[in-house]
């Protein structure tokens, strides 16, 4: 059986990809994508835990952080369709127009 | 053995997606590629009794969250994002030893954690074949977990209704 420690080694390196993705990129869809990574690292966490644990509640958290993921996805697809509609923007070093 | 082959070849596989989806600079790959680092994650689960959520995993994220990137993607006609060389050398060092001391930190913290020894819940390996996880996960949706369920049900409802609203085209 493969101990509990790899598994956590894997989220924690596919969530230092992630961060990096989001820092990196300049595209706001790859931004998105890069936190999808990021939630995905930190449901393979969970459900190694849950093994480790012999006790579920950490695969019913993986499911409530795939809907919320799901949202996330649907309302920041929409937020960058309704942008790149309405000012052709994608970068996200253009879209200043809320900063401080 | 032929488990830890399985699960380093995995391992393997989404690794490289996920350093794929960072480093390609067409978005089409970067959603593919994740498609490939979300498929062996459902392999892993797979791997860790959790049949459940490698189902959802395969339908939910590989099936309709990275259908909807895709088709954003190509509505939208990206092609290649115009990027402007990092010409920030002292971020970027300090970045690469930020990021090792931080994967570094997780490591000893998980390697020393309490919680690699924790008390032995309900749920061990024979009993889950015995019930099987979708029945056991759904038990636990319905009974202990209600209230969140119900909440992300709420949850999803306002998020497509927001989408709907936020994509709409606005009569002028």
């Amino acid at each position: 059986m493969v101990p509990l420690t790899h598994y956590l080694a894997l989220g924690a390196i596919l969530f230092l990809i992630g961060a990096a993705g989001v820092l990196m990129r300049r595209n706001a869809i790859m931004i998105l994508l890069s936190i999808e990574l990021m939630l995905n690292s930190v449901n393979i966490t969970f459900v190694g835990f849950a093994r480790q644990w012999a006790d579920l509640t950490g695969q019913v958290f993986a499911i409530f952080v795939i809907a919320v993921a799901a949202c996330e996805a649907a309302v920041g697809l929409a937020i960058l369709i309704s942008l790149n509609r309405d000012r052709q923007m994608m970068n996200v070093d253009e879209i200043n127009l809320l900063k401080w | 053995m032929a488990g830890q082959l399985f699960f380093y070849f995995l391992a393997l596989l989404t690794v490289a997606g996920a350093v794929a989806v960072v480093a390609l600079p067409n978005p089409l790959y970067s959603v593919l590629s994740l498609v490939a680092t979300f498929l062996g994650l459902a392999g892993l689960y797979l791997s860790l009794n959790a049949q459940f959520v490698a189902v959802v995993q395969v339908i939910v994220y590989a099936g309709a969250i990275m259908m909807l990137f895709l088709f954003v993607v190509m509505l939208i006609n990206l092609g290649r994002e115009e990027r402007q060389a990092l010409r920030l050398p002292v971020q970027k060092l300090a970045g690469t030893i930020i990021g090792l001391g931080v994967f570094a930190g997780l490591v000893n913290l998980y390697a020393t954690t309490p919680l690699l020894t924790g008390a032995k819940g309900l749920f061990p390996a024979a009993r889950l074949a015995e019930v099987g996880s979708v029945q056991a996960v759904g038990r636990l949706l319905v009974t202990q977990y209600v209230l969140p369920f119900q909440a992300m049900a709420v949850l999803l409802f306002v998020g497509i209704v927001g989408a709907v609203v936020l994509a709409r085209r606005r009569a002028r």
